[in-house]
């Protein structure tokens, strides 16, 4: 029990710091939409919930202080904005299918369907992966154009606000990787409970990547 | 760029030989007094550190270990400010009360066996030593190195603050024992709560502010480097050069520190003065919203003055610290605390004194800061004044607040009683003692400016050169009183004997209905039922002044409150559901 334990909350603090989805529920709680009661034995799920939600808040608040800064930055002369390459459109779509395909596997195992769940789940853990690549991409043709990270402000906040987000993804992914290969059975985790908690920060990543994008599209 | 994870492998502290069992130890105690043992050693070299500062001030030229090795003078004095700072405001201030005390108390004040998150509080603890290791590196690295580790251990140290906030805000909303209602929580918990919670935004932003600093220096990105910036610099710092940069550093985050270090000790400080006085926290409600205010205040004024105003930090300490963040909310706070004292049968313990002594400097420290919150009159002081408003209130007034709870909490955490005569002589000593130090330094302030006006120059210089002087003995005297109380700690933990009693203090909170020192799972025997609030002090219808929480209400009581309808109120027996 203790092993298990650390296990899980290891892997919670890749969440909540590096990146996010809490996913370590109790025995039990398998319904896993919103079973909130508290369980008199075994830690109840409620933790995770709550563990969830304010490190949502918490990360939420850190992109709010980059966003400021750059809010601030913006309006001086030297304002060079950088003209995003058209992979990132692609790489866009392909975050926010990966938060369709992750409602998709909770939905196969809301119906107890694990290999239907297993398969999208994979889908999501790689779109999750081939977002990051894009992101890489991205990186290298503006790197190509010599647009650097200190080479005016606005390259630079590009820079950080996508390695900023794309830190929070590694960690995202790292908790799908941790739902799928998690051998739920043999722990006191519920499955459906993990796959919830993720989903929040998933979710919740995609809809701050919108949020970035929105914020450093320069218009025309 | 975002080291803010790299607390997953931070334990690089002390040797592996030794102390192994208690490296991978997640037991919330064990955290909670390796944060106290961090402290102590944080503590003593902060000391060290401003007795160095003080000797050179009034003697420049005596040899100074720390100085001579080390580059030229201006820049090692306020690389040494920094590492005090740093000591000071991240370990003793920031970490001691919130994560040491609250790791240990927390989960036992609300009844539960363990923090929700174990691991995750052993990583942020682990966290916390190598960011203060990397921090004390620092000071020994050349000046542009130094600044760029120094920035990459708060960063750490935020990421690991985060991680311990999260951890002990989720605790206290799920994890209280039956019937522990938000009125019911005792005045400590709800600091501790709502400092995590405060800690949560603040931190966040500092790791953002770190992750640009990072950035500025390592990748060469231009964040901080624009020009508005240093203009908005206090005029002794706007010297161009590292020492400015050191200086920098250090206000820009301790004045977010402020408010994160302050709000645990209003709530031992409530604790303690009930306990002592015999009373219930008068206007209990009102200090629960209180301590929501100064959280509330702290974070719009510090974040309108990070963000809006130019990250000016003198202005940004100094307006925020009183005028703004802490005015009305303290003031609700000393109000309760005379409430508390008033007609009560007052029992001075060394603990009670330590309290006491937190509300005569809390009360001090706060008069200079209304001087200082009026911009005109900040501009007739100097940084004199500053440091002597800031370290009172601040610096001095939360380290008597942790002295108190660990004269107050000793019996339980390790289960004997320090030396009350002993406590006592220190308490006086340094009560005192910062008195003498920190007064004159408002003087000081005072005179240097009025030497610039045409009165009479020479006799206010030569006054000068005298109150430093005095300072200086005072705070070799202050320092040296030190050394009783580490006697006193270290003879009671060599001495065998263990206090017999597990509740030496009649005081009324769950952690006291426990062994001395509690067992590992805390409530062993069943998660404990709370039937009432943390303060029923000298109740009617109880033989004991004190009436513990997990007291189920007794016959008598049941009796006198059918008969008086006006207590309807309180309805002592039922058990609220749980709030979320």
């Amino acid at each position: 029990m203790p092993g298990i334990r650390e296990i899980q909350e290891i892997e919670i603090i890749i969440e909540d710091i590096g990146g996010g989805g809490g996913n370590e529920p109790p025995a039990g709680g398998d319904e896993g939409d919103g079973d909130k009661r508290r369980r008199p034995g075994p830690p109840s799920s409620r933790r995770y919930y709550i563990a969830i939600t304010l490190g949502i808040v918490s990360i939420f608040m850190f992109f709010m202080a980059l966003t400021s800064a750059f809010l601030v930055r913006r309006t001086a002369n030297d304002w060079v904005p950088v003209h995003l390459p058209m992979v990132i459109w692609l790489n866009t779509v392909i975050l926010l299918a990966s938060s369709a395909t992750l409602e998709l596997a909770r939905r196969r195992l809301a119906i107890a369907d694990l290999d239907g769940f297993r398969t999208f789940w994979r889908a999501t853990t790689a779109l999750g992966i081939f977002f990051l690549a894009g992101q890489l991409v991205v990186w290298h043709q503006l790197a190509k154009q010599g647009i650097y990270v200190a080479v005016n402000p606005a390259s630079s906040f590009f820079y950080i606000f996508t390695a900023a987000h794309g830190l929070h993804i590694v960690g995202g992914v790292a908790a799908l990787l941790y739902v799928l290969f998690r051998a739920f059975e043999k722990t006191s985790i519920s499955r459906a409970l993990a796959a919830e908690i993720t989903s929040y920060y998933w979710h919740f990543m995609d809809g701050l990547w919108l949020f970035l994008l929105a914020l450093l599209y320069p218009g025309k | 760029m975002v080291t803010y994870d790299s607390g997953a492998n931070a334990p690089e502290a002390p040797q592996p030989g030794f102390l192994r069992r208690l490296l991978f130890h997640t037991g919330h105690k064990a955290i909670g007094l390796q944060y106290l043992w961090l402290a102590l050693f944080s503590v003593f070299i902060g000391m060290i550190t401003s007795l160095v500062m003080r000797i050179h001030l009034v003697w420049p030229g005596a040899p100074m270990p720390l100085f001579s090795g080390f580059g030229n003078m201006p820049e090692r004095y306020a690389a040494l400010t920094l590492l005090h700072g740093s000591l000071m405001v991240f370990v003793v201030l920031t970490a001691a009360p919130q994560a040491g005390l609250g790791s240990y108390l927390l989960p036992i004040q609300i009844g539960a066996r363990e923090l929700a998150f174990p691991t995750l509080n052993m990583l942020a603890f682990w966290a916390t030593v190598a960011s203060v290791l990397g921090i004390t590196a620092a000071f020994f690295l050349q000046p542009e190195a130094g600044i760029t580790l120094w920035a990459a251990c708060v960063a750490l140290f935020c990421a690991a603050s985060l991680a311990s906030a999260l951890n002990f805000s989720v605790t206290t909303i799920d994890l209280r024992a039956k019937g522990m209602t938000l009125p019911r929580l005792p005045i400590t918990v709800w600091a501790w709560f709502l400092n995590a919670i405060l800690g949560m935004l603040i931190f966040s932003i500092l790791l953002a502010a770190c992750v640009y600093l990072l950035t500025d220096r390592i990748l060469g990105t231009h964040f901080f480097s624009a020009a508005g910036f240093l203009s908005g610099m206090p005029q002794s710092s706007r010297q161009p050069g590292f020492p400015a940069v050191w200086h920098r550093l250090f206000w820009f985050f301790a004045q977010a520190q402020v408010y994160v270090a302050m709000l645990p000790c209003f709530g031992i400080t409530t604790h303690l003065l009930s306990t002592f006085s015999r009373k219930p926290v008068w206007a209990h409600r009102a200090v629960v919203l209180a301590l929501c205010g100064v959280g509330l205040f702290g974070f719009c004024v510090w974040g309108q003055h990070m963000f809006a105003s130019g990250m000016n930090p003198y202005s940004g300490l100094v307006f925020s610290l009183l005028a703004a963040s802490l005015g009305l909310p303290a003031s609700i706070l000393v109000l309760s605390w005379f409430g508390t004292l008033w007609n009560a049968k007052i029992r001075l313990t060394t603990a009670m004194l330590f309290a006491l002594g937190f509300v005569s400097l809390f009360l001090t420290g706060g008069l200079s800061g209304l001087i200082l919150a009026r911009h005109d009159l900040t501009a007739a002081v100097n940084d004199d004044f500053i440091t002597g408003h800031f370290h009172l209130v601040m610096g001095v007034a939360a380290t008597f607040a942790m002295l108190g709870a660990l004269f107050f909490w000793f019996p339980k955490m390790l289960g004997r009683r320090l030396d009350e005569r002993l406590g006592k002589i220190h308490f006086w000593l340094t009560f005192a003692g910062v008195y003498c130090v920190f007064m004159p330094m408002h003087w000081l302030g005072l005179i240097s400016h009025s030497r610039i006006s045409p009165g009479t120059p020479l006799a206010a210089i030569a006054a000068g050169s005298f109150l430093r002087y005095f300072t200086t003995v005072a705070t070799l005297v202050t320092i040296a009183a030190q050394v009783l109380f580490l006697i006193n700690f270290v003879g009671t933990l060599l001495r065998r004997k263990k206090a017999a009693q597990e509740n030496p203090w009649r005081a009324a909170t769950l952690e006291w209905s426990l062994p001395s020192p509690p067992a590992l799972e805390n409530f062993a025997a069943g998660e404990p039922t709370v039937y009432r609030g943390a303060y029923e002090f000298s109740a009617p219808h109880f033989e004991e002044d004190f009436v513990p929480q997990h007291l189920p209400p007794a016959a008598s009581e049941l009796r006198a409150q059918s008969q008086t309808t006006r207590g309807a109120s309180v309805p002592r027996t039922t058990l609220p559901a749980e709030t979320g």
